[in-house]
């Protein structure tokens, strides 16, 4: 009845929730104005360079600094000794797991400098402070290291053998968690009935995460407070853990967070590097600035995935699944990161159901120290693999049965009549049509072309396969999140809320909801994020859920700004709060054309040009805290096609095709962004990336040149649409995007791949399908066939 | 090793000089050191004057002689723009103009630059309106965290004036130097076209 006013109309047309808004920060980006912490300088600052073990294990007899100590501009060099005396706590995994009889998973403590031995090529040991970067890079090299090496295990499955080097005395087996899910003996039970299984053996490939950025850090001790500028998912979240390692109150703790240049995962933890830092800073009492440069970046930043599993499927005779077991064993590498087994173990069964009625689900995974990088979070976190070792399986057992791969996924995929659905593995779906997103995709692929297209190939000497990757997410339960509206003193209004974007955009999908729900004018909203002092609440990015809960948190504060104004309203109109009402960013009285926008409210009220009595509210701003939400279920269809050329093994994604179901898209210019970023990461695992050790645990793929990342020429046609049934777990129906890319590409370049490769009697292809694996996968079927 | 202090430092002219003779050398560095007076021996960590125009603007600074093109823009000039990726030449965000042609910044010793430079800061028109390819880098959503930005603009830019944006393979081709992990390529892509249109018009 309170119609909005023209304004408010065209402004929601623009900039509501659901238009292509180009991002807010976009005109500063392209102007190379973003402030990312090395563009971040202080007075005075002095820079730090950090030793790293060379050996891959080994035992540390001594550090001698004494010679860098010498040389030129030098201040300061620090050892694992000296962090030991200072007293701080060690480096946490704030995510353990149960061990298969219940005990508490091995974790051992890491110090942030090694002190007793060195566990990984990469392990800082001492760190040098300088007056300048070169000064400092030059007094590294002059530490003098004394260890002595000791024998290395680089892959999960080796240090799993007995006589294997231990890379702790306290996990002699180097297994820190034998974890399991599942009911054995009727998954036993299902195999054994089964009229067909199918058994593959998957890889899941490390990967080296790299975001162009290096991670990079300036720390102060200023006031009595550590304060540290360094790139994060979430300022909140990573002082409190921070604050935990230095012992310190967290409100002697300030971490600030400008532009970040891609994280994917990696940059939410806090690094020893960090500790050093702080602890230099205040100890010299000036700035102390550090940033990684590539070639350390790949030994010091975590890596990604990095599990080899037996997966298994059981079906009967109709093809109806009656199970799936994925065992097998995943990497940790030296120290435990803050997630560390999440990925390989509770991830896979909670996003290995995918859009399945599989009644029975098993998840056996060895998680094992090796001598490597850490394995952390990477884009998806385990979404996309438990996907991947589901889709893998439903497209060999399709064509092992001579079953079609869509049929065969139709007779299994859960109904939108059977929502609320219950997995076997404690997640509820609230919503999706699973299959219409399929058929959707398989009309948008040009299903039925494709043996023409396939004989086109052929004729230019070339396979042609294609793959199908149904998915589904189970996104990271939205955590307490803040929802701060400050109204300010300029005119403008500020959204505070503790998600961080690292490229996403935030700020310019938090102010479509904030201008929807409250319509206030869009260009007139900003965004505080990464600064820790602003804060009462943050869950920080990270699982897909930053929509879902600074969505949430921002709604649910505009509701409390709304509550407020009725009061302070009815004061400015001189009417009773029960006839005031809210429509369109203006406060009414019911039935009258009557009324005040908010803005102008926000201006009286600044203005002091209203007489508010003793127990009204003064201000509209609001400090709200969202509290837990239930994760959301991101599902889509993608099919890729490939070309692959026989005689060199060159793979080439040619055509992709996505149909998504994201519930409500806030900006789908950016949602389609995003799906482009997570698919060709994908592919990039998928094709290309591939991180090698040799047996004395060096990284022998540790720059750009060694190791491959997908490139402008790799990436194909994309073809993108969304078919949205909003989530009914969220104020907003929104289900989250930025990692879904992932778990699509996987199955489906995976499975094209293998589609191609049957022809030539390829049983299985491992990831990454470089075409040196490739050619030598296709001779030694063709060898095979021969003899 | 000594440390100069001399607030002269040595001119540009003095390190090529330095650098010529020390190569014509060093394969014979020993009797080298026969023929050369002690006091004449150069001091490798001594500041050489760097004389640099960047966007339109005379930079004179005193650097240490290894200091990259990049660091001398980044660390004493100022324009932090063009970015660090990987030091190595291998990602291209540090992709700045040299006499018009895209350079890598972090491959070049500041000293070695003799022609005028153009970084993302020298893009936009002096009224501060934004060069079409920056404009249509945000039209089409090319880019995500925006560390690469620079560099892939810089590039763009580039790409088109030495004609091989001629179709969507040759641009993808010609930019396949510029890394983005963010991999927002499709939309980078759709941008070039774009902006080439705008700057052939």
């Amino acid at each position: 009845m309170n119609k909005p006013t023209d304004q408010t109309d065209l402004s929601l047309m623009k900039f509501g929730i659901g238009q292509p808004v180009s991002r807010n920060e976009d005109p500063i980006l392209v102007r190379g104005e973003g402030r990312y912490t090395d563009d971040v300088n202080f007075d005075g600052q002095l820079y730090a360079v950090f030793v790293r073990s060379p050996y891959a294990h080994g035992v540390i007899n001594g550090v001698d600094v004494a010679p860098a100590l010498e040389m030129p501009g030098v201040v300061a060099a620090y050892t694992g000794a000296d962090l030991v005396a200072a007293g701080y706590d060690t480096l946490k995994c704030v995510m353990p797991q149960k061990q298969r009889d219940g005990s508490a998973m091995i974790m051992p403590a890491r110090p942030a400098l090694a002190v007793d031995k060195v566990r990984f090529v990469g392990d800082p040991v001492a760190f040098v402070v300088a007056e300048t970067a070169a000064q400092a890079r030059d007094a590294a090299e002059a530490v003098a290291l004394d260890i002595d090496p000791l024998p290395a295990v680089t892959t999960p499955e080796e240090a799993d053998q007995p006589g294997a080097a231990a890379v702790y005395d306290e996990a002699p087996d180097n297994c820190a968690l034998d974890y399991h899910f599942g009911e054995t003996e009727k998954v036993d039970a299902a195999f054994a009935a089964a009229a067909h299984v199918t058994r593959l053996e998957i890889a899941n490939n490390r990967v080296v995460v790299n975001p162009l950025e290096p991670r990079s850090a300036v720390a102060r001790f200023e006031g009595g407070r550590y304060v540290l500028n360094v790139p994060t998912q979430g300022v909140f979240g990573f002082r409190n853990s921070l604050a935990g390692v230095l012992k310190a109150d967290t409100k002697q703790v300030h971490v600030i967070t400008g532009n970040v240049g891609g994280s994917f995962g990696m940059k939410a933890s806090v690094f020893p590097e960090y500790i050093g830092l702080l602890h230099a800073a205040k100890a010299l009492g000036k700035p102390v600035k550090w940033t990684d440069q590539r070639s350390e970046s790949f030994v010091s930043d975590h890596h990604g995935r990095d599990q080899n599993v037996t997966a298994e499927l059981a079906l009967d005779a109709k093809g109806k699944f009656l199970a799936v077991r994925i065992s097998g064993h995943s990497n940790m590498g030296a120290y435990l990161s803050p997630v560390a087994p999440l990925m390989s173990t509770l991830n896979i069964h909670k996003n290995g159901i995918g859009t399945y009625t599989t009644p029975l689900i098993q998840v056996d995974t060895r998680c094992m120290f090796t001598n490597t990088v850490p394995i952390s979070a990477y884009r998806g976190a385990g979404r996309p693999e438990g996907n991947y070792f589901m889709e893998r399986l439903i497209d060999e057992a399709a064509r092992e049965m001579g079953i079609d791969p869509v049929s065969l996924r139709k007779r299994n995929q859960i109904k939108p009549s059977q929502m609320p659905y219950k997995t076997p593995t404690d997640t509820v779906y609230d919503s999706g049509d699973f299959t219409a997103l399929l058929e959707r995709a398989v009309e948008a692929a040009d299903w039925k072309g494709f043996a023409q297209r396939k004989r086109e190939s052929r004729k230019k000497g070339l396979l042609r396969g294609r793959g199908i990757g149904c998915y589904l997410e189970v996104t990271a339960p939205p955590m307490n999140e803040m929802g701060g509206i400050r109204f300010d003193a300029d005119g403008g209004v500020t959204i505070i809320t503790g998600t961080l974007d690292y490229g996403q955009g935030h700020w310019t999908p938090f102010a479509q909801v904030l201008t929807t729900k409250l319509g206030v004018p869009f260009d007139k909203i900003r965004l505080i994020q990464g600064d820790s002092d602003k804060l009462i609440a943050g869950g920080g990015t990270g699982g897909s859920k930053s929509i879902m809960a600074s969505g949430a948190a921002i709604s649910e504060a505009a509701e409390k700004v709304i509550e407020k104004g009725k009061v302070i309203a009815s004061y400015a109109l001189e009417a009773g709060v029960e006839d005031i009402e809210f429509a369109a960013g203006r406060f009414i009285i019911a039935g009258t054309d009557r009324g005040i926008g908010v803005m102008e409210l926000a201006a009286k009220l600044r203005e002091g040009g209203l007489r508010l009595p003793e127990d009204a509210p003064k201000s509209l701003d609001v400090d709200h805290v969202h509290r837990l939400s239930p994760s959301a279920y991101p599902n889509g269809c993608h099919i890729a096609e490939v070309e692959i050329d026989p005689d060199t093994g060159v793979t080439k994604v040619v055509s992709y095709v996505m149909v998504n179901d994201f519930g409500t898209v806030v900006n789908p210019l950016l949602v389609e962004g995003q799906l482009h970023g997570g698919v060709m990461q994908g592919i990039g695992q998928a094709l290309m990336e591939f991180t090698e050790y040799d047996s004395d645990g060096q990284l022998v793929t540790g720059s750009f040149m060694d190791y491959a990342m997908p490139r402008a020429d790799d990436t194909p046609a994309f073809s993108f649409e969304s078919r949205p049934t909003p989530a009914k777990t969220n104020p907003l129906g929104a289900k989250g995007c930025g990692e879904a890319g992932c778990a699509g590409a996987l199955p489906s370049v995976m499975n094209a791949i293998n589609d191609a490769l049957a022809e030539v009697g390829v049983k299985h292809m491992n990831m990454p399908a470089t075409p040196r694996r490739v050619w030598e996968a296709i001779q030694a079927a063709k060898a095979s066939a021969a003899a | 090793m000594t440390h100069s202090n001399d607030p002269r430092g040595a001119s540009r002219r003095d390190f090529f000089k330095i650098s010529a003779s020390a190569a014509a050398v060093a394969p014979v560095v020993a009797s080298t050191a026969l023929h050369a007076q002690p006091e004449q021996k150069p001091d490798p960590f001594a500041p050489v004057e760097v004389d640099l125009v960047v966007n339109g603007q005379r930079r004179r600074m005193a650097l240490d002689a290894r200091t990259t093109l990049l660091d001398a823009l980044r660390r004493h000039a100022g324009l932090t723009g063009a970015k660090k990726g990987c030091d190595h030449g291998q990602c291209g965000a540090c992709t700045v103009h040299v006499g018009g042609k895209r350079t890598l910044s972090c491959l070049t010793l500041a000293v070695m630059v003799r022609e005028p430079v153009t970084t993302i800061e020298g893009l936009a028109a002096t009224d501060g309106a934004l060069h079409p390819m920056q404009q249509a880098f945000i039209d089409h959503d090319a880019f995500q965290c925006g560390y690469c930005t620079p560099g892939q603009i810089m590039s763009a830019v580039a790409c088109v004036k030495e004609g091989h944006a001629g179709s969507a393979d040759e641009i993808r081709e010609y930019m396949s130097g510029n890394l983005c992990r963010c991999a927002a390529y499709p939309h980078i892509v759709t941008a070039i076209q774009q902006a080439k249109t705008q700057m052939e018009g």
